[in-house]
């Protein structure tokens, strides 16, 4: 990580944070509920596309499918809430546990390849996993199911209401950053070093003394995990779960806002996910067709901005850095 | 020469792709401490026997032992733990990540496999190790900078520092001074002097002169098979080589 | 046994067979586009569909359907090389290319399958088949127009073959993909050649969706429907080999048209996706995959 990247990775991370804290006393303030829900979707959205950057940014495998683990989660959640206990922890806790056997599960299809053979691979598993879901009559087939109840959440500071805004909002807020803390964490670990090395050079990995396939795993079970509590938040917010959670659309925008945020950085997809949130809902006001701007904007930065956000900021300091010292 | 001498073992390797044998029935033994080279014309399958050593391939037939250690089908991070490094002929290192970043991957494995998950500052064999290297090879000024923007002159030296990491007992080194200048060409060959006199080498090389100068053992391959075998001035004298190497006129 | 052969199992077999030969064209030009160009093209359904919709447009202008099988490719080329040149290529220089060039063709994607709908609508539309009627083969009776989608799409499969295979242009492809720097120092406007045959790709995919539309009518999600079988196919048979494509996707079409005879319609896109996986993982190079130019 070099100064340019980290300042900008830092100044992101300020500015999302800021601006949430923001948001939450103002909303709160005013009683809004309309903009706090849509800042909590794009939060928990944001988690899936975290996912999706461990994946390539870090690790260097471009997943199509991360909506697989995103649904999954939704949907073992709704269940637990809804015929076991409605309980924030319990139904985080079996989603994270569950995951991780269906990350490792996948973990063995799915790695057998890399490229573009991974990205096809991820592709079809969610295709598929998205058809059996949406046939299936006792997960409530193309309709899925309603009826989730509204959580009230222990903490230390006593229950809160779910159904508040507000409320919801900061819980949310503290479990996607969360799983942003444990990924940081990730980073600073050997684990994290051999994830950009093999992202670089896959090929000399084994010369090291390492081979490439353990780290893979345990980078795609964690992504699998980060991904799934995600989708665990979303029947809270909502109180209900649909196919359309698997959907390949699904997948697509979190890639989309993982190249616009910033590939690499974790933080940037957040802030992509953020940033397209407001912006379907802001054309969404003017007509349906958001998807054919979002492709439009997508296609713009591939091929002018590649590294995203977090990349142009990062260059913006690299030449206030080499203008006061020289390179 | 008793065995406890003998570091490399090669016995009767093949190797062949399709219908072509790049490598036929080599045998030879690499003793302890030194540079051992291995040299021939282009197309003389040194570079698929490095790659039979290293890992990289798997003989069709023969046999790899190291300190007397089958290691014939072994994997290459698993050769690495039994004491064998290799270097790259083509600069292979991560190009992406910093010089200090490059060396710490590569000390890591001097840890045991649980400090992977721990935070990096517990790995201090592994950090000491890299700082150690840094400035063994003079590249504490670069320390900071992507592994791809070094000069072609430190992005070798790097790679040989990278394949020293774990301390191995054998170093590989694949014509480890391709492309360089005259001047890093005579720094380097001080290196692998300096080198030799600690650990075993072996040496892949087209620098005919900087072979005979630097090894205590030449190894000549052509077409595939072993043509000689023996001291630099043996070899040197050996028509057989010079055959090889300059055709029917010098003969 | 010989009833069930003829009543139950030939009308599959044919069924499969038309549908293939469609595949077999989109899956051509996908591993045409990737073998040669080493480009992932997601937007390849799209063009699919783009031949689909253009051509129900130009029969509601009166052009008969013969006509646009000529007209809808050729009006895909332009679009195509332009795609080519002016989008893939920026990416082109970059370490990281083949996610790039992933991403890229998805973000069109994603505008083609919006525009579609921007412009036609949501709702499916379904051309009528051409050529009515049917006739009888051996007992059993066969759409005429299935029969007539066979015997053309193998045509046109067997003229792509030999384009590329035994003509000089084809070298001249071939040569490109092969060694561009080589090809370049002999003369080969070799940029010209990589948009040119991207555009060829797309307009195979954009004929095949001519082909198709009576069958399969027309909607603006149908190219994103359809590009998992073409991956499939292309995997199976191997990225960059043309006799793959061929083999792999009348595996794969039969593969889907009889089972539907024994497990439901919903279950078949899963066991060809399975098949894939499985043929991923056990020969990930495909049945004749391994070099660009197979």
């Amino acid at each position: 990580m070099h100064n340019p990247q980290v300042k900008a990775i830092r100044l992101i991370e300020i500015f999302l944070l800021f601006s949430a804290l923001a948001l939450f006393v103002i909303g709160s303030f005013l009683g809004d509920t309309f903009f706090l829900r849509l800042a909590t979707e794009s939060l928990i959205f944001g988690g899936l596309a975290m996912s999706v950057d461990l994946l390539l940014g870090i690790v260097g495998l471009l997943s199509l499918g991360q909506a697989l683990y995103f649904g999954f989660g939704a949907y073992l959640s709704a269940l637990v809430l809804k015929e076991i206990s409605p309980s924030f922890f319990l139904a985080i806790g079996v989603v994270t546990l569950s995951s991780i056997v269906l990350g490792w599960v996948a973990s063995f299809i799915a790695l057998r390849s890399k490229g573009v053979y991974f990205a096809l691979i991820t592709f079809g598993l969610a295709q598929v996993a998205a058809k059996v879901v949406y046939n299936t009559r006792s997960l409530g087939a193309s309709d899925g199911m309603m009826g989730v109840p509204v959580l009230q959440i222990w903490t230390p500071f006593g229950f809160v209401d779910a159904g508040q805004p507000g409320a919801f909002f900061l819980i949310t807020m503290l479990t996607i950053g969360a799983l942003y803390a444990v990924l940081k964490y990730f980073l600073t670990t050997p684990m994290g070093s051999i994830w950009h090395a093999i992202r670089s050079n896959e090929n000399r990995l084994a010369y090291v003394g390492y081979k490439a396939k353990g780290p893979k795993q345990v980078a795609f079970i964690l992504a699998a995990v980060v991904a799934a509590v995600s989708g665990a938040l979303y029947p809270m917010l909502r109180g209900f779960v649909s196919p359309e959670l698997m959907f390949f659309s699904v997948s697509g925008n979190a890639v989309v806002t993982v190249v616009l945020g910033g590939v690499g950085t974790l933080i940037g997809p957040i802030l992509g996910s953020v940033l397209l949130t407001s912006f379907k809902s802001i054309i969404g006001t003017w007509t349906v067709h958001h998807h054919i701007v979002i492709g439009l904007i997508f296609v713009v930065v591939v091929v002018s901005a590649p590294k995203g956000i977090a990349g142009l900021l990062a260059k913006y300091f690299g030449k206030t850095n080499s203008g006061k010292g020289g390179e | 020469m008793s065995d406890s001498e003998i570091l490399l073992k090669a016995k009767s390797l093949s190797k062949r792709f399709g219908g072509l044998t790049a490598v036929d029935d080599v045998s030879f033994e690499v003793t302890r401490l030194g540079v051992t080279s291995i040299i021939g014309p282009n197309g003389a399958g040194k570079s698929t026997l490095f790659n039979l050593l290293s890992g990289t391939f798997m003989a069709d037939s023969g046999l790899v032992e190291l300190d007397g250690q089958n290691i014939t089908r072994m994997s290459p991070e698993g050769r690495l733990s039994s004491g064998m490094a290799r270097s790259f002929q083509i600069t292979n290192l991560f190009f992406d990540l910093s010089v200090i970043d490059n060396l710490r991957i590569a000390t890591q494995a001097l840890e045991p496999r649980s400090n992977l998950f721990l935070p990096l500052r517990k790995s201090t064999v592994a950090i000491n190790r890299a700082n150690e290297l840094l400035e063994e090879f003079g590249l504490l000024e670069c320390r900071d900078q992507f592994a791809g923007a070094l000069s072609h002159g430190q992005q070798r030296r790097l790679e040989i520092a990278v394949t020293l990491a774990t301390r191995p007992k054998l170093l590989l080194l694949d014509e480890p001074t391709q492309g360089m200048s005259q001047g890093d060409t005579q720094d380097t060959a001080e290196l692998i002097k300096r080198l030799g006199s600690k650990i075993t080498v072996l040496l892949i090389e087209h620098d005919v002169d900087l072979v005979m100068d630097l090894s205590k053992m030449v190894i000549v391959m052509a077409q595939g098979k072993k043509l000689a075998e023996g001291m630099p001035s043996d070899v040197r004298a050996n028509p057989l080589v010079q055959t090889a190497y300059f055709g029917e006129e010098l003969a | 046994m010989l009833e069930s052969l003829q009543y139950i199992y030939a009308p599959q077999i044919v069924n499969g067979l038309s549908i293939g030969v469609a595949v077999v064209l989109m899956a051509l030009g996908l591993t045409i586009i990737f073998g040669l160009l080493d480009v992932i093209n997601m937007s390849h359904g799209e063009f699919y569909a783009a031949g689909a919709f253009i051509s129900v447009s130009l029969m509601a202008m009166g052009v008969s359907f013969w006509l646009c099988l000529l007209l809808v490719p050729l009006l895909l080329i332009p679009i195509g090389f332009a795609m080519e040149r002016l989008l893939i290529q920026k990416v082109f220089h970059y370490k990281d290319r083949h996610i790039l060039t992933l991403l890229l063709t998805f973000g069109v994607a994603m505008v083609l399958e919006d525009g579609y709908k921007i412009v036609w609508g949501a709702n499916p539309i379904k051309p009528s088949a051409p050529i009515s009627g049917a006739s009888e083969l051996l007992g059993v009776m066969f759409p005429n127009y299935r029969l007539f989608l066979m015997v053309f799409g193998a045509l046109i499969i067997f003229s792509v073959w030999a384009l590329i295979y035994k003509t000089q242009l084809g070298a001249i492809v071939r040569a490109s993909a092969y060694d561009k720097d080589m090809s370049s120092s002999l003369g080969i406007p070799v940029m010209r050649v990589y948009a040119l045959t991207f555009a060829f790709g797309v307009a195979l995919a954009g004929l095949a969706g001519v082909l198709l539309a009576p069958i399969y009518s027309v909607f603006p999600t149908m190219g994103r429907d359809f590009i998992l079988m073409a991956f499939s196919v292309v995997i199976v048979g191997g990225l960059g080999s043309i006799k793959g494509a061929v083999i792999a996707g009348i595996l794969l079409t039969q593969l889907q048209s009889i089972s539907s005879l024994f497990i439901s319609p919903v279950w078949s896109d899963p066991l060809v996706f399975t098949v894939m996986v499985l043929v991923l993982m056990l020969k990930p190079t495909g049945l004749y995959g391994g070099m660009k130019n197979a």
